[in-house]
Formats: C-alpha cells, structure tokens, sequence
C-alpha cells in the first residue's frame, strides 16, 4: 500500500472525522481528529490498516492547548494520529481497551502533562515519585525546576 | 497462599534502579508489577533548553550501550528538519559504527544471558570477542562507549585505508567466532534444557503489547524499521531479518546470534562499498518551523524520536522512546506463570540486564500483610521440596 492509497483510504473511511491528513515526508502520515473520533479512528487504523503496533505517544504544549499524538506503524507506514485537547479542561479517552500495549505510555502522559486519560485500567504514576507534589506537571511550558536549597545533615546552621 | 516479593530499586544485583513486586504462589509468579522512575532524569525538559547541537551530546548519553543509536536517531530527525542532505560517506561510517554497536550489544547480551542461565565460560568467551569491536570502535571514534561520532550533516572523523582493512580483519575474526555460537546449542543441551520454554509470549500477545526488537521477533514478528522503514543506507544493503519461531528465552538467543551474522555482512558491504567524498556538509544553526518522526532500529528494538522546532536553534519538544520501555508490557506477561528462579533470565532476554542473585528476600503476606524476611537455607529447603514435581524441558532442539 503506497501513501497515496493509505490517504486515499482514510479519508474515505473517515469523512469529516479526518480534520487533517498531511503527508510531509515518504513513509509518514499526519491525521488530525477529534478527541471524541479517537478511539474510533485508532480501532479503525488497527482493523483496517495493520496498526496493531503503537510505537509511542508524544504529548506537546501548545499553550492554550495540548496536542497528543499516538505513532503507530504498520509495514506500509507510519501513521501519526493526533488530536488537540483544551489545557482547562485536559482530558482524552484510553486506548487500552483496543491496543493493550499504550498503558506504559497514557501513564506517562499523566504524569509528564497533568492530562487525564479517561477508562485508563492503571492510573498509578509510572515515572514520577510517590511523594511528588500534586499539580507539578514537568513537561509543561509554564513548569521550571528550582532546585531545592542543599542542606547537610548535621552541617552548620 | 500468595506472596508479594519486592525486588529492587536498590538491590546489589540490579544494575538500574527499578522496582518488580512479584506475586507469588509457593514458585510460581502470577502476576508482576513493575515500577520505573527512580532514576528519572528529566532529559526530554532539558533537551528543550539545549541547541540543537547540544542536544546530540544529551541524547548520547541516554543510554550507555547503545549510545550510537539515540543520538543518530536524534541527529537524522534533525537533518530532516534543516532539509539537509548528508554526503554519502558520511551515511556510509555513521552506520558502520551502528553495526559495529549493536554487534557489540548483541555480544554482551549474549554473554549476560549465558551468565544468567549458568553457562559462564559462554559469558567468558563473548565478552573476550567483544573486546575485538570495542577495540574497532575506539580506533574509528576515539571511545569507547560515547563515540560522539555524530554531527549534524555527516559524521566528525574518516576512515583511512588501514583503519578498513582492521574492520574487515576484526569482522572475520568475529564471523568465525559467532558460526561457533551458532552450533554451541548443539554440542551444548544443558544450556538448550535452561533457557528452552522460558519466559513465553506468544505472537498474538507480542503483537497486542507493541514488543519490539529482537522480544518480538524471537516470537515470529519480522519488525524491523531496518527492513520496514529503510533509512539512510539500509535499502543499498543486502541483509535479512532474524526470527524465531519458540517464543521463549531460546528464540531470543536465536534471533540475535543471527542478527549478529546479518550485521558482520553489513559491516563488510559498508566497508567494501564505502564510496569517496566528503564527510559532513555545514548545517544552519536553526531548523524551520516543523515536526519529525524519526526511527532507527537500536540493538534493543525500535527507538522513536517526534521532533518538533519552533524556528529556533532550540527544539520545541522532543520526544524520546528507549525500546526497553516498549517492551516493559510484554514482560510481565513473560513472568506470569513463570518460576522466581527464572526471573532473571526471563528478565535479561529483553536486554536490560537485571540478575537477581539475592540472599534474603522481603515476602509479604497478601492476606495479613506482614512481611517476613526467609533465609537462603529455608528457600533452598522450599525449592528442593517443589524440585521433584517440577517439569523438566529434557531433550529440547537447537534450532540452528
């Protein structure tokens, strides 16, 4: 299956649910939905279009809000689904239920963006300390690292 | 009864911080947790404060192994965004050094895993062999380990003639001592009898878990972004893809004793086909406004880097993802319904190199929660009772 055919095939599966279908480089493809179209359009890439394998998802800040993308690859291509969610209200929908193998991944997202993911089966933290405080979100724009005073033990006042 | 048995962060054994709970049931594990962070070092945040030049020498240094490989899949995610066009020789070392890394992670491996099933002199031979390409790579590099090879826009160093003609000399040497770890299962059964039927995952369930590298290929997946996604070089290269069929510790060994045999031919096709020219080309200090997904196939599996600048010679985000983590899923499905003695062997087929050789172990109790600590003795007294009913995997083939 070439590109074209793939894009071809999306926006005819999809219809207006593809918000954007890009094509920048060989072997890569862009696709824009709505959050309430993604899991959706990921059950769909996974049945049709051989995408069972997620490679990883990424989580950007784009300000006012967050873009989520999930990287899938099938041997024709790499697809990237991406979807756009409001920073006030940061909320998105699991895809463990059709691809078991992103829970390491959402987990991450949690921790790293303050996004909640909806119907996630583990919502531990995976990468951030047990006694980290609430509402530090490293990975957003807005959060500095301040390093907290060095203080010796037993060492002059 | 159930146990919950904590192994790590901190553990004389464990070579990275990170905690397993295992449940247990008498020697049989049923379920596996796995608790990453503890040397969490927020490179991804750091990145975004770097340029893009700086960033090549983080991303090195994500890993100590395959060093190589984050920084290439960095740097040729990078030559996409400033639409730079490396000149070939350049492509030509920059994944030479790859083969010769991942023949040298391959090596070690190999060798971590003899150790861990209890054949050391396999382990004491390996890493002998592996002295031959860390050798080869500290005269190409200068290092050993961080071979800072990379630039954006070529590579920083030449090969000259004589410096060829001891890469063909070492892969030779090489070659012939991989065809002997090709037949050792073979003259070797008890090693076959350890590692055979351990650590199972199917293909159905490496596929639903996104497994990747050598994990999933041991259980029948050819994935391989060499193959399937051919960057730089690889399409000009003649190799094929290792599998197995076994899904278990075996294939593993398999697959990669045969990825060793694919790279020494691509070492000597890059060698003998290295064309003249120049190395690098100059690169812009800042990249437009774009995104990129970068693949490249590390030692370990598929490693994705999504690039994203903002027009600055900073990057906007970059987005890192080791293999190991990917197979983190599969993992524990390899320990479910395992043995507690084939935690380490199940957990060093994916690569990251954990052993746990430990002399007193913390058992919780599920139902009351009291934890109790167990001597060695009284383990070894409840592991020679289980000993007679356990099943033994006698006469099982070396499929090479």
């Amino acid at each position: 299956m070439s590109d074209a055919d793939i894009i071809q095939g999306l926006q005819k599966d999809l219809g207006a649910k593809a918000l954007e279908l890009t094509n920048p480089d060989r072997r890569r493809i862009f696709l824009k939905v709505a959050p309430a179209d993604l899991v959706a359009a990921v059950t769909l890439l996974r049945d049709r279009y051989d995408c069972a394998h997620l490679a990883t998802i990424s989580g950007v800040d784009k300000g006012e809000t967050f873009e989520i993308l999930y990287h899938f690859a099938s041997r024709a291509a790499n697809i990237n689904v991406r979807t756009e969610v409001p920073k006030a209200a940061p909320r998105v929908a699991t895809i463990c239920p059709v691809i078991p193998g992103a829970i390491l991944y959402e987990r991450e997202l949690q921790d790293m963006f303050g996004l909640v993911v909806d119907g996630i089966p583990d919502a531990r933290p995976l990468v951030t300390p047990d006694d980290w405080p609430a509402g530090n979100f490293p990975l957003r724009k807005d959060w500095k690292y301040e390093r907290p005073e060095e203080k010796i033990p037993g060492g002059k006042p | 009864m159930k146990f919950q048995i904590p192994i790590g962060p901190q553990h004389p054994a464990l070579k990275e911080p990170i905690s397993l709970r295992m449940t247990v049931e008498g020697e049989v594990i049923r379920d596996a947790d796995i608790r990453l962070g503890y040397n969490h070092r927020g490179l991804e945040k750091l990145a975004e404060e770097k340029s893009f030049l700086q960033d090549i020498y983080l991303t090195e240094r994500i890993c100590g192994i395959c060093s190589h490989s984050h920084a290439t899949c960095f740097v040729q995610g990078v030559e996409k965004l400033m639409e730079l066009a490396p000149p070939k020789r350049g492509m030509y070392i920059r994944y030479l050094v790859s083969e010769l890394e991942r023949v040298h992670s391959h090596l070690l491996w190999l060798g971590v895993a003899g150790h861990e099933a209890g054949f050391d002199s396999f382990f004491m031979y390996t890493w002998r062999d592996r002295e031959i390409v860390m050798d080869l790579l500290e005269m190409i590099s200068g290092n050993r380990v961080h071979y800072a090879i990379n630039t954006i826009g070529g590579v920083r160093r030449d090969l000259d003639e004589g410096q060829k003609a001891k890469i063909l000399e070492g892969t030779a040497t090489l070659r012939a001592r991989s065809e002997y770890y090709f037949h050792i299962g073979a003259s070797e059964p008890s090693f076959v009898a350890r590692i055979a039927g351990v650590g199972r995952l199917t293909k159905e369930q490496a596929e639903t878990l996104c497994a990747v590298g050598p994990t999933a290929r041991a259980s029948g997946i050819t994935r391989d972004v060499r193959k399937e996604d051919p960057y730089a070089v690889y399409d000009e290269m003649d190799f094929e893809v290792g599998t197995a069929d076994s899904c278990d510790v075996l294939g593993r060994v398999v697959v990669r004793v045969k990825e060793l045999l694919e790279s020494y031919k691509i070492i000597e096709q890059i060698v003998r086909k290295l064309p003249e020219g120049p190395i690098v080309v100059k690169a812009p200090r800042k990249a437009k406004p774009g995104e990129v997904v970068s693949r490249y196939e590390a030692p370990r599996g598929e490693n994705i880097h999504y690039i994203k600048s903002n027009g600055s010679e900073k990057p906007e985000r970059l987005k890192v993802r080791a293999p190991t983590l990917a197979n983190y899923p599969a993992t524990v499905e390899m320990l479910r319904n395992g043995f507690i003695a084939d935690i380490p062997l199940i957990f060093a087929a994916i690569d990251p190199c954990i052993c746990c050789a430990e002399r007193a172990v913390t058992l919780v109790d599920v139902r009351s929660g009291e934890e109790a600590i167990v001597r060695l003795s009284d383990l070894r007294r409840r592991a020679a009772e289980r000993g007679p009913n356990a099943v033994l995997k006698r006469n099982a083939p070396w499929p090479l």
